[in-house]
């Protein structure tokens, strides 16, 4: 080997090198501490007090965690693109033989990588987490790939303004800054959720949904019943890489980047390649972004699969998800989707006394169920030999499965169960047109609660002050077709009583014979034995 | 010419009179002032927290941030931004120097924050005049003072210039404990208007931070010049 030989060789730029000498020299080490308790306190309590279904679970890591960790990598990232300037090398690297973009883009890759590795890292522990509890399902990725991208997003957003704009006060109002958009757009992307079940067939998708949302997700069976499709992540990604696209693009054309380069000051002086391959990449970042925003604006809602973007949309997607439901109990059974067979055990301890102090009444249930459907009422009883309960539906009880299995083996929650299941019974048809059973009914269900030890459902009449000394209300009963008299709470708890101090077999066969004329709403509080 | 009124040496213009000592050390007490403050990167502080302010406006105005906790959260946020402004002109460019030749400079280190301080909540109160904050202007205060002790506390372990990560952790966890209704008095962001424990807990946080500033100053690395 000549001397010319070797002196090319030691000369060649080796990114690799000065990549793993930034990464290893990197301020952002020193801010790991603070992501991680915040990682531990937004994103792992919160994951940790959902039900563990995966699409619920990952739900934090684009939501409270991608917020926090955005503010932090924009921030640091500011911090790290004015050290040039703060520790006065300008002079220095000046004389170095490699463009500024060249090492600005290095350091911009170092911060982004430590960045993006804690991001990975909660996100592991919280999928492990997850992994350990879940029963059924895998990680969803999407949610991911949006994190991944928008923490890098923000790491160019912050490197390109502390580039632009060296000084002390950069990199705290980047953070802030960032920090608001944030919220800015989580507020508009929760104003566009479907929280109300009038509207809901008539929501029509926003910009807004661009944003991942933050807080408890919308649907717990979102992935369980049918795939979510990826739509709305794909958007996000397209948004978030368009804004790193252009970041990149206007970091390699900022003369800022290039001071202190080796060509000069103009952006058009340092490479035409290096300026044509910038300005395409602004370009497709504009492009990709405002091809996101336009999509979104075109989303929909449907009622099993989520927000849908037509153009994205997948119809394959959009397909049921086959399962086998786990049961346990003989004389009756207690059904449940796998995704939930750890509430299967607390499920079946709630229903089982319910079953056995209704078995033999007419219309009474040998199986229980779970099914799809927040907006789905169940069957009317008296009609099946099914109850079907959904894992949205939160019935008089207001047990539902957004508690964690620990919860849900609680006698609160098995008596909330106890309580759903027996208004159900006894109300039939009414429960399906009125907002609450009759004085009458609700005096039978609570009779039938007392025996099985589980207290009085939060019936209108009890739920308001002052109940217990005689709040009363009016009882329309379409089934009959007639309107109640009005009841209090205390009369009720009479009625009630008296029924509950009957022998079993009187109390069953008082039922036995009118338990169908009691689901019409035809018996008032008065005929009650 | 003779040679006598040649080394003859003219008369020199008799001096202007010397202004009275006390002219003279409030003149120069405040330049010093006023050198310390520019060192600290205060005037620009002030523009950023007029921005904050119409920030926090044009928050309130359009409703930018409503919606559940996030009514709360974000006049948080930006009230953080104000604090966080507070903490980072701690940072001083001369390091060892200054510490070295300066006998007042405790004093200015003290006045500076103060004064910063009540400059921060009263731009942000001015730019919330007439619009419905919150907590009103006794939880501004309160964040605005707790949170920028913390960034003052942080100061002399992480330099002045990394000073707004501390805080910007800590609204981190206040926005959690928000959400989650948590009643803690150091959770002070959450806390109601009157409750003692939280202004007791912020103004402790302040207090100690201003005290470590004033005492130790933020810590100085000659690679450093913001």
């Amino acid at each position: 080997m000549t001397a010319v030989a070797l002196t090319q060789r030691t000369a060649r730029f080796r990114p690799a090198r000065a990549l793993r000498l930034e990464i290893k020299h990197s301020a952002v080490v020193w801010v790991l501490p603070v992501l991680a308790a915040l990682c531990y306190v937004n994103a792992y309590r919160t994951a940790a007090g959902y039900p563990p279904i995966w699409t619920v679970r990952a739900s934090v890591i684009t939501g409270a965690n991608l917020v926090f960790f955005s503010v932090i990598a924009a921030g640091i990232a500011a911090w790290v693109a004015t050290r040039e300037g703060r520790r006065k090398t300008g002079d220095l690297l000046a004389t170095t033989a490699r463009a500024a973009w060249a090492r600005q883009a290095t350091v911009l890759a170092a911060t982004a990588f430590w960045n993006v590795l804690a991001y990975l890292a909660g996100v592991a522990v919280i999928y492990i987490q997850t992994a350990l509890q879940a029963t059924w399902g895998g990680p969803p990725l999407w949610p991911v790939a949006v994190g991944v991208v928008g923490v890098a997003a923000s790491c160019a957003l912050g490197f390109t303004c502390g580039t632009l704009f060296p000084g002390r006060f950069t990199a705290p109002i980047v953070a802030v800054a960032v920090f608001a958009a944030w919220f800015a757009g989580v507020s508009a992307a929760n104003s566009v959720n479907p929280n109300d079940v009038i509207n809901l067939t008539s929501l029509k998708g926003a910009p807004a949904l661009l944003v991942p949302a933050v807080g408890r997700p919308e649907d717990i069976e979102a992935g369980v019943y049918y795939h979510v499709p990826p739509d709305v992540s794909i958007a996000q990604v397209m948004v978030m890489g368009g804004v790193l696209l252009v970041m990149a693009g206007l970091l390699a054309l900022l003369p800022a980047a290039r001071v202190p380069g080796i060509r000069g000051l103009l952006p058009f002086a340092a490479g035409r390649r290096l300026t044509v391959v910038a300005l395409a990449g602004i370009a497709c970042g504009v492009a990709a972004s405002a091809t996101a925003f336009w999509m979104a604006g075109t989303g929909q809602y449907s009622l099993t699969t989520g927000w849908q973007i037509p153009a994205l949309h997948d119809a394959a997607d959009g397909q049921p998800v086959p399962y086998t439901p786990d049961c346990t109990g003989s004389a009756f059974t207690v059904c449940i989707h796998p995704a939930f067979a750890p509430y299967l055990g607390a499920m079946s301890a709630a229903l089982q006394p319910a079953a056995a102090e209704i078995a033999g009444l007419p219309g009474a249930p040998v199986r229980a169920e779970m099914t799809m459907g927040y907006y789905a009422l169940p069957a009317v009883a008296g009609t099946t030999a099914v109850y079907d309960y959904s894992p949205e539906y939160e019935e008089y009880g207001e047990a539902s499965f957004w508690a964690t299995p620990a919860m849900a083996r609680t006698a609160d929650w098995e008596q909330g169960m106890q309580q759903g299941f027996i208004t159900w019974f006894v109300s039939g048809p009414a429960e399906q047109d009125s907002p609450a059973p009759t004085p009458a009914q609700q005096a039978v269900a609570i009779a039938l609660l007392a025996k099985i030890g589980a207290s009085v459902p939060p019936y209108p009449q009890f739920s308001q002050p002052g109940t217990q000394s005689g709040a009363s209300s009016v009882s329309t009963t379409p089934g009959g077709s007639e309107t109640q008299p009005a009841a209090s709470a205390a009369q009720i708890t009479a009625a009630a009583t008296r029924l509950e101090s009957l022998s079993s077999g009187a109390r069953r066969a008082w039922l036995a014979a009118n338990m169908a004329a009691l689901r019409s709403g035809a018996i008032t509080l008065a005929q009650l034995p | 010419m003779t040679a006598a009124q040649a080394i003859t040496p003219p008369v020199p213009p008799a001096p202007p009179a010397a202004p009275a000592p006390a002219a003279r050390r409030l003149a120069a007490g405040t330049r010093l002032a006023w050198l310390h403050l520019r060192s600290r990167r205060v005037p620009a502080a002030l523009l950023a927290l007029a921005l904050l302010g119409g920030a926090l406006r044009a928050q309130l105005h359009w409703h930018l941030m409503s919606g559940g906790a996030l009514a709360e959260q974000g006049p948080m946020v930006i009230e953080a931004g104000a604090a966080v402004l507070v903490a980072m002109t701690a940072h001083s460019p001369f390091g060892e120097a200054e510490r070295a030749a300066g006998r007042w400079l405790p004093y200015l280190r003290l006045g500076a924050a103060l004064a910063l301080t009540g400059i921060a909540i009263g731009a942000l109160q001015l730019g919330v005049t007439g619009a419905s904050v919150p907590g009103g202007v006794l939880v501004l205060a309160r964040n605005v003072i707790g949170i920028a002790g913390i960034g003052l506390l942080a100061s002399p372990v992480t330099g002045g210039l990394l000073a707004w990560v501390p805080p910007l952790g800590y609204l981190g966890f206040a926005e959690y404990a928000l959400s989650q209704a948590w009643r803690n008095p150091w959770t002070w962001p959450v806390r109601p208007p009157a409750d003692r424990g939280a202004w007791i807990c912020a103004v402790l946080v302040f207090a100690v931070g201003l005290a470590a500033v004033t005492v130790r100053g933020a810590r100085t690395s000659l690679a450093d010049n913001g």
